[in-house]
């Protein structure tokens, strides 16, 4: 990995740190991020799969409502670039990935806290009557995030991450190294806790055994699995509505 | 000076779209989250509504105000805002924050449930198990569909400004039976993912004389396929409902991972 190619995977980086919250294109995206890493360095068909790794890990990890989750397209980007290196066990990269992604949250939170500073300054040149330096002091937030958020960081892992990684691996025990790949097959588990406490998953029990039912004994893959739980939710919805105007024409219809 | 003859255009709505759609997020601070994002968005077209500085001060001090909600959706709300302005000037202000603010909490639930939770889950499982099989096919149609949804998504603001804000508040029925229905299509898909994503195992193995039993293929197995990713899954979410911190769960599972593989308990 030369100069050039750090630069170049680090400014993907900063884009993907601005996306993520800017234009959002590809926000919950990170395997694409991962793919174009391996296409720089040569090897696209490692990044697909470790970016696939990465997205498993995020499923159902999101940063609503002002929340910080980890930053796993740093995540896939670092993991990618450094495993493809290295050519160590996509299991070591994915650590330091995942490593580096988890702390990305603290960089987040600073960014999050400095654009107080940002929005309180744009009003106070809206109220001096300068239109020209607020529309251009919001341009910080999405200059910031490329910078500090993606660009830096990354950078900075990628210049000492190739040394410092071989080094950890090469002193690294084995149930470390065992642990860590352990770890990568458990971590989904995350996402699904995360799913099942945004979603009624009480009030609606039977569908996740339905769903568990279909992939674990009938072996379907996710995509039938959503269309049979889409024909369910289709069919609830038209009589929860059909409920609701029955309800508003004054007919007292009890169901339910 | 109520009554008032609208001044914006579709070429104004469109930059106010692509203002909008490569900010949003962008300014999120803890104090009024996006506010400063939509005063950047709607500049243009504000200062457009009002050329006296003072009027054009006064509605982007109504903009300053708290606001958060799913940014997709954020595009129809603030360009139905936009049009009540266009309509009355800054006679309409309050009707204009009420309206963003009784907006924003449902629609922030309806949309982040589907737009960050149900379709990235669904997209990414999809993408990932082709990927992983080293099959780009779900990826690209993914990476494709959204660049496409972007492009659209910069005109959203003429359908917010045309349709208005009266169309959400009648609407509000459908959209509270619509996010009831899809979390059934999430749960669904939730319970299809935790024994396709989650890959826990255990090594042990007891030894009767000659007989070998693995406890993985002749206890767990047996009772249930999938049994310790479904245990696994319980105890997460029972420490996330008790307000357990994702990191600690994350150390967690390193550390048990760790003591897994030390001791083989875990493969």
């Amino acid at each position: 990995m030369n100069i050039i190619m750090i630069i170049l995977i680090a400014t993907i980086a900063g884009f993907q740190a601005y996306d993520g919250y800017g234009t959002q294109i590809w926000t919950m995206n990170y395997m694409i991020y991962a793919v174009i890493v391996g296409l720089i360095l040569g090897d696209p068909m490692t990044g697909l799969v470790i970016g696939a790794s990465v997205q498993l890990m995020s499923l159902g990890v999101a940063a609503i409502g002002g929340s910080s989750a980890p930053n796993y397209g740093m995540a896939a980007i670092i993991a990618t670039a450094l495993t493809i290196t290295t050519k160590q066990d996509a299991s070591v990269g994915l650590a330091v990935g995942i490593a580096a992604g988890t702390l990305g949250v603290q960089l987040d939170v600073i960014w999050k806290i400095s654009m107080g500073f940002v929005s309180r300054k744009a009003q106070e040149f809206c109220n001096a009557g300068k239109f020209d330096a607020m529309e251009k002091i919001c341009l910080l937030g999405p200059v910031c995030l490329f910078l500090f958020c993606g660009f830096i960081p990354v950078f900075i892992v990628l210049l000492f991450g190739v040394t410092v990684t071989n080094f950890i691996v090469n002193s690294m025990p084995a149930w470390f190294t065992g642990g860590l790949a352990i770890a990568s097959g458990v971590l989904p588990v995350i996402g699904m806790g995360m799913l099942l406490t945004y979603m009624p998953a009480k009030k609606y029990f039977s569908f996740v055994l339905i769903g568990f039912a279909l992939a674990a004994f009938a072996k379907l893959g996710v995509l039938p699995v959503a269309l049979i739980g889409g024909a369910f939710a289709y069919e609830y919805y038209k009589r929860l509505v059909a409920a609701s105007t029955t309800a508003v024409a004054g007919g007292m219809d009890e169901d339910e | 000076m109520s009554e008032r003859t609208p001044v914006l255009t579709k070429q104004d709505l469109n930059r106010c779209g692509r203002r909008w759609c490569t900010m949003a997020v962008g300014t999120f601070n803890y104090e009024t989250q996006l506010a400063a994002s939509v005063v950047y968005a709607e500049s243009k077209a504000l200062r457009k509504i009002y050329p006296n500085d003072e009027d054009y001060k006064k509605s982007l001090n109504n903009q300053f105000k708290y606001f958060n909600t799913m940014p997709y959706i954020a595009n129809f709300v603030l360009s139905a805002g936009l049009a009540m302005e266009d309509q009355d000037g800054l006679d309409a202000l309050d009707a204009v924050q009420n309206m963003k603010v009784s907006l924003m909490g449902p629609l922030a639930g309806i949309g982040d449930s589907i737009g960050w939770i149900l379709l990235p889950t669904i997209f990414g499982s999809i993408s990932a198990y082709m990927g992983q099989q080293g099959n780009p096919a779900g990826l690209i149609l993914w990476t494709l569909a959204y660049l496409l949804l972007w492009i659209w998504r910069t005109t959203w603001w003429n359908y917010g400004y045309k349709i208005g804000a009266n169309f959400f508040s009648s609407m509000s029925n459908q959209i509270s039976a619509f996010t009831e229905a899809a979390s059934i299509l999430g749960l669904t898909v939730v319970g299809a993912m935790i024994p396709t994503t989650v890959v826990l195992r255990t090594g042990l193995s007891f030894q009767y004389g000659d007989v070998v039993l693995s406890v993985q293929e002749g206890v767990l197995d047996v009772i249930l396929p999938y049994l310790l990713p479904v245990l696994a899954t319980l105890a997460v979410y029972k420490l996330l409902n008790k307000g357990v911190k994702m990191t600690y769960i994350i150390l967690g599972i390193l550390v048990l991972g760790c003591l897994g593989a030390a001791t083989g308990i875990l493969v």
